[in-house]
């Protein structure tokens, strides 16, 4: 490890449960993050000042002045560029070291396996339930680990799916366009330092899983009720009536793989 | 019977399953996420599922802006 990113990340070196193997386990590890909104911003930054040796930042959209009260990585001078480019400038000028690579696309079924490739983890920033859909079913077909983040208002939830895990994103969170058809994606209110928390918990949890330490968020579902400040997790439990893991964990047991 | 629901204590017919607690508390969110105890229930375990006195129920309206 050259000696500038030995003090660089001195602080985090520092902690025994890290040390220079984790530290090195982040600089080999290819992160992607899937939106460069309020969730994205902050975990994109983190995770580049974390050291992580790849970050690819995905996102179609171009900066507004109205992201500007909790989409960190953009400045007023941003508006009207792609936001993964303006993205990948902030990023870069946090850390030098490490490789940043924006995308400007929507991530969709079409180009989904291809982004993934070299990938070991997904952090979500998406805004809408159908991007979630693409990465849960691409995730759990590829074997990768992915942060679920989702914020509104002053709440905001997380939990991190692995190989491995009892439930997928579907089983837990059920489309809302199939009972609510048009209802999907209204524009929301939310208060920045929401978005803030949770891409916090998803960075925390991405550092956790790449290096290999802790417990994290696998398994159980953390919800943050901003406005009385209150945080609860609950304990998830397989949903056997799920479509969409279910065949995949037979699928996977047949093969005498690992399960999911 | 007393319940903690959304961190604040109520008070709740004896004998009420989720589903009815959900009329009751007047939750109109169809995608509403529901945890006993700290643990997920599933919406199909929802009328079947019994509310028993100083159980900690949340109920948690899915959050997915980014």
């Amino acid at each position: 490890m050259p000696l500038d990113d030995s003090q660089r990340y001195s602080r985090q070196i520092q902690l025994p449960e890290i040390n220079v193997k984790g530290q090195e386990k982040l600089s080999r590890s290819t992160v992607l993050i899937a939106g460069a909104g309020g969730l994205g911003s902050l975990s994109a930054l983190y995770l580049t000042a974390a050291g992580v040796g790849h970050v690819i930042i995905v996102d179609h959209d171009q900066v507004e002045l109205s992201n500007l009260n909790r989409q960190l990585l953009h400045r007023e001078s941003s508006i009207g560029r792609p936001k993964a480019l303006s993205a990948a400038e902030s990023l870069g000028r946090l850390n030098s070291s490490i490789q940043i690579t924006p995308v400007q696309a929507t991530l969709d079924q079409g180009n989904i396996d291809d982004l993934l490739k070299g990938v070991d983890l997904i952090v979500d920033g998406c805004d809408n339930y159908q991007t979630r859909q693409v990465i849960n079913r691409a995730c759990l077909s590829h074997g990768l680990p992915w942060i679920f983040g989702g914020v509104r208002g002053f709440n905001g939830m997380a939990t991190s799916f692995v190989p491995g895990s009892f439930t997928c994103f579907e089983c837990i969170i059920p489309d809302p366009e199939k009972s609510e058809p048009g209802q999907l994606n209204p524009i929301q209110g939310i208060l920045g330092p929401t978005a803030g928390i949770i891409a916090s918990i998803q960075a925390i949890e991405a550092v956790k899983l790449l290096v290999g330490m802790g417990s994290s968020l696998v398994n159980r579902l953390m919800h943050l009720s901003g406005l009385d400040m209150r945080i609860t997790t609950s304990a998830l439990t397989p949903n056997p009536d799920c479509r969409v893991c279910n065949p995949v964990r037979k699928k996977r047991t047949q093969k005498n793989d690992h399960p999911v | 019977m007393i319940i903690q629901f959304n961190g604040l204590e109520e008070t709740v017919p004896r004998g009420v399953t989720i589903s009815q607690l959900i009329e009751l508390f007047k939750e109109g969110d169809p995608h509403v996420i529901v945890e006993q105890n700290g643990r997920y229930i599933y919406p199909k375990d929802y009328d079947t599922c019994m509310v028993m006195e100083n159980d900690r129920i949340e109920f948690i309206n899915p959050n997915l802006g980014g």
